[in-house]
């Protein structure tokens, strides 16, 4: 089975703006929205929005990644939420 | 003369590397070498100025 | 498999331009990500349960080291410092 450092870029855009749990190494488990899964170093990037939370970013780098399962697909709303707490500014530019 | 034209047109560095991106990323590729030269541009600032230490000194990944 | 000859075999310029689109993209937002984390207080989950908070400075463009400042180790701050990014399992931020 490929690992997924090796996977496509197709693969680890599939996953974007979905809710997932990303497992590492020491079988840790992280959820959140997917920003985006970094084509150079396989590194996950969430989102997570709790109520009364500041937003939080949690980065899981690629070579420490075993495993990445959809827990709740996203929608057009989830994708623009997102991009509205971590790039305010950029919003029409990253919007293609 | 300079001594870039003695060398032959694909063993220039900064040719190669264009290349490489072109096929990556197509149509953007000038975007995101801009985008990454700045990026390594500060990290290498940085490295100069602050002369940071590995930390742990030994890698914990071995 | 069938997925894997659906992707060797086809050559085609359409779908290499579409993994360029999709690989563009997905870079630029890492990119992002790695711009908004300059400066913030990052936590670094490393190898052997090692935790350790530092400011954020810059990544080189390969991922293979975070430079960061004011790094809490368990022995001390160390105002500088390198992280082999082989030894971070992940890290965090608040935005």
């Amino acid at each position: 089975m490929l690992q997924w450092r090796d996977r496509s870029p197709q693969h680890w855009h599939e996953v974007v703006n979905h809710e997932v749990c990303v497992t590492n190494r020491d079988q840790q488990r992280f959820e959140g929205r997917v920003f985006t899964v970094d084509p150079v170093s396989a590194s996950v990037v969430l989102v997570s929005v709790q109520e009364n939370e500041r937003p939080s970013v949690t980065v899981i780098l690629g070579h420490a990644v075993t495993d990445v399962q959809i827990l709740r697909r996203g929608t057009e709303e989830t994708e623009r939420q997102m991009k509205s707490v971590f790039l305010p500014d950029r919003a029409q530019i990253l919007s293609a | 003369v300079s001594w870039r034209s003695s060398l032959p047109p694909s063993e220039r560095p900064g040719e190669r590397r264009t290349a490489e991106m072109k096929k990556l990323y197509g149509k953007d590729a000038a975007m995101i070498q801009g985008m990454e030269a700045a990026m390594q541009l500060t990290f290498d600032r940085n490295c100069d100025k602050k002369q940071p230490k590995y930390w742990p000194v030994i890698p914990l990944n071995l | 498999s069938p997925r894997f000859i659906a992707l060797c075999c086809s050559s085609s310029s359409s779908s290499d331009e579409e993994e360029q689109r999709l690989r563009s993209e997905l870079r630029q937002r890492f990119l992002w990500t790695l711009s908004v984390m300059r400066d913030k207080l990052v936590q670094f989950d490393m190898h052997e349960r090692v935790r350790v908070r530092a400011r954020f400075g810059a990544s080189d463009i390969d991922v293979l080291r975070f430079q960061v400042s004011d790094l809490e180790t368990p022995l001390g701050v160390q105002r500088e410092a390198l992280l082999r990014c082989q030894d971070v399992l992940s890290c965090s931020f608040e935005l």
